[in-house]
């Protein structure tokens, strides 16, 4: 992490001079970590090992927080849905935001102003989006059922949030219309540092477009995307306010998310110990995916 | 270390409070959507005293876990309107001040609402004592019958009848419905106004002890077809499937024929809504006996507060003949036995059937009744969802009744 390995020629002393003025560059950066990520976990990891009400004296229980999840089937249940959840919007994202980059990319009449207003439902808040689609979605005082309806599309405005199917197409296009703006500026600066040479080149060769964009395009961007697919994969596992706020993990608790559940122990159960044996297997699960990511990441680097 | 932090922070609050005035500030919080009652009577002591009480509400699907986790964080209020069934919960975990001495010597301790009394008590101690008396019952557009060849006049008694006239309200046009109720995530709604319609005819849904679920009977099979029938029959409105309760009083429009409400809502209409006329009944049961659900709030006392005696004055306002005329005005039925006739004295007569139901209501008595029944991601919340606007009947029941069996076996 310090830069240790890299092969520089520098004397012993020196190098051991700048590792010193290194770590205290990154002195406040590292005591935020430690007080703001490390502690909570650590806190977080003796508590799971505790039956801990919310209101009360603990009571230490070993490992039995996590025994109990292998039994939990909301708990499977909750995973299997963010699982779910993730893949979907994950591809819906890319799938939107890819095209809205490549035709921002390039110069064209009010390109800046397409920018904008494709990056604007970024900086609402996730809670804030939620409630304005809520009230989108009404079935009697909203938008888009009244709206279908008086175009004569429908017979009766539709209660978009009554079911699963409407609920959860109505919660992926939120996060769409929310997120894809931000993906777009992320592959944005991917497409943008493909020299231009090259696609010059490409094009003197006699590549199309299409060819062009196979061929060059996409490996060059390899990890502009992978970064765009890791953050969206994290962020989804981590989904909670939409559902929340959205539907209260309803119809039928058919959507309740991993961190949903979690809230739910904690704050409605009042299990804070199981609480944070769940938040601690949830790090492990985000850890492990990450790091397959980035394995994954890594090994295309080497044969590009 | 966050102990301390704790301390920290509520010695500097302390230091801000005591730099203030000699009148006490009086912190409250009150759940959302329980009517103007309370927020009238703060208004009336607030006007003729010198302390102060300042009212927060807070939505009332949040209020147990916001008290709790405030409770965990040293920033709790230094009383609460809480809802009588958590009672129990919060004084088993040692988080409410002791008021058996105080209650027991007031005059008219005897005459308090038994049931809330009995919420309030644990361990023979004494940790909660009656704010509102709340029952479910069941009210009437007399507009909307009259106008649907119906005579306005004539309580429905039986749920035949209900679905009869919701009918012929619905035939009215576009936007009337014959029939409300919110059911789409809404436990703490539907225990309020759906199972006296099994409690009246001999069903619950919990053995008396609360250590079974008894959910699967022919009464509740019975009321669920009820409400199913008029969900497919077009009479209620789409959006009762995913109500959380932020639309209970939906019959405010004036465009619902018919809905069961809780006595509070006597006094919403009546004050707020003067045009809609409307009646009030009990609310029958699946075999025409009425029922109703004897709830309200508690009025309880973070343990530890420095401003005990300035919440016991507000209190004792509370009970005295204007405080609870004041409550009653706006919907909250007496707390006081002894004075109910004089409270009530001159007010709507509709308010005299919220205090009839109180004598076949029934009060669930369970320490898990978040877990059960309140939270929106409880088993009973998501039974009624899926039982009434679901297509797997049967699957609502056995899965509803199993994950509630699994919920009262873990928690001891």
């Amino acid at each position: 992490m310090t830069g240790s390995g890299l092969p520089r020629q520098s004397s012993p002393r020196r190098r051991r001079r700048s590792q010193w003025r290194g770590l205290a560059y990154i002195a406040p950066a590292m005591a935020l970590v430690i007080v703001f990520f490390i502690m909570p976990v650590l806190f977080t990891g003796w508590m799971s090992l505790h039956n801990w009400p919310l209101m009360g004296a603990s009571r230490w229980i070993g490992f039995n927080n996590y025994f109990r999840m292998y039994n939990d089937s909301r708990f499977i249940t909750a995973l299997n849905f963010t699982a779910y959840y993730t893949v979907i919007v994950t591809i819906a994202i890319f799938s939107v935001a890819f095209p809205l980059a490549i035709f921002v990319e390039k110069e064209r009449q009010f390109v800046s102003a397409y920018r904008t207003i494709i990056f604007l439902p970024v900086v609402v808040g996730l809670a804030t989006a939620s409630l304005l689609w809520v009230w989108l979605a009404n079935v009697d005082s909203g938008f888009i059922g009244p709206a279908l309806k008086g175009l004569d599309l429908v017979a009766k405005s539709p209660n978009l949030l009554a079911t699963f199917d409407t609920a959860f197409l109505t919660i992926v296009v939120m996060v769409v219309w929310k997120i894809a703006g931000f993906t777009m500026i992320i592959l944005l600066t991917g497409l943008q540092a493909i020299p231009a040479e090259l696609n010059e080149a490409a094009r003197i060769d006699g590549a199309g477009r299409w060819q062009r964009f196979v061929h060059l395009t996409l490996p060059l961007m390899r990890k502009t995307i992978a970064l765009a697919l890791i953050v969206s994969v994290t962020g989804s596992i981590l989904a909670f306010d939409q559902f929340y706020i959205m539907t209260a993990g309803g119809p039928q608790n058919k959507m309740i998310s991993v961190v949903y559940y979690i809230f739910n122990q904690s704050f409605v159960s009042f299990n804070l110990g199981y609480g944070a044996a769940l938040s601690i297997a949830l790090l492990a699960i985000l850890v492990a995916i990450s790091i397959v990511q980035l394995w994954l990441l890594r090994a295309g680097e080497d044969h590009p | 270390m966050i102990k301390r932090l704790i301390a920290a922070t509520s010695i500097a609050t302390l230091c801000l409070v005591s730099g203030a005035a000699a009148a006490e500030k009086v912190e409250m919080w009150v759940r959302s959507g329980i009517g103007d009652a309370f927020k009238k009577v703060v208004e009336a002591y607030n006007a003729n005293h010198e302390n102060q009480v300042v009212a927060t509400e807070v939505p009332f699907s949040e209020l147990v876990q916001k008290y709790a986790t405030a409770i965990a964080g040293g920033q709790a209020p230094d009383a609460l309107s809480m809802d009588l069934i958590y009672n129990p919960a919060f004084a088993a975990a040692g988080q409410l001040e002791d008021l058996t001495d105080w209650a027991k010597a007031l005059p008219y301790f005897n005459s308090l609402s038994p049931s809330h009394v009995r919420l309030g008590t644990y361990q023979d101690r004494i940790y909660g004592l009656p704010l509102s008396v709340e029952t479910s019952v069941f009210a009437w557009n007399k507009d909307l019958y009259k106008k649907a060849g119906l005579d306005p006049e004539k309580a429905p008694a039986t749920w035949d009848e209900i679905t009869a006239n919701a009918e012929k309200i619905r035939a009215l046009g576009e936007d009337t419905y014959g029939f409300y109720f919110s059911g789409g995530g809404c436990g703490g709604c539907m225990i309020f106004t759906f199972t006296p319609l099994v409690w009246g005819a001999g069903a619950d849904i919990l053995s008396a002890d609360s250590k079974a679920a008894t959910l699967d009977t022919p009464q509740m099979r019975k009321a669920v077809d009820i409400y199913r029938n008029m969900v497919k029959k077009d009479l209620v409105p789409a959006g009762a499937a995913s109500d959380n309760g932020a639309n209970f009083l939906t019959f405010t429009n004036g465009k619902i024929g018919q809905q069961s409400l809780g006595a509070f809502a006597i006094g919403t209409l009546v004050t707020e809504h003067p045009d809609i006329n409307f009646g009030v009944t009990l609310i029958p049961g699946v075999e025409g006996t009425p029922s109703s659900f004897a709830g309200g709030d508690n009025f309880v006392i973070t343990k530890g507060t420095k401003k005990i005696d300035a919440v016991k004055e507000f209190l004792e306002y509370v009970y005295s003949v204007d405080g609870q005329k004041v409550m009653a005005k706006y919907g909250s039925l007496p707390t006081r036995g002894d004075i109910a006739d004089k409270v009530l004295e001159g007010l709507d007569p509709r308010m005299q059937v919220g205090l009839k139901a109180i004598g076949v209501a029934k009060t669930p008595y369970t320490l898990q009744f978040n877990d059960l029944i309140n939270s929106a991601n409880g088993p009973w919340a998501s039974f009624t969802n899926a039982a009434i606007f679901g297509d797997d009947v049967d699957g609502a029941f056995s899965s509803a009744q199993s994950e509630m069996q699994s919920i009262i076996d873990s928690g001891q």
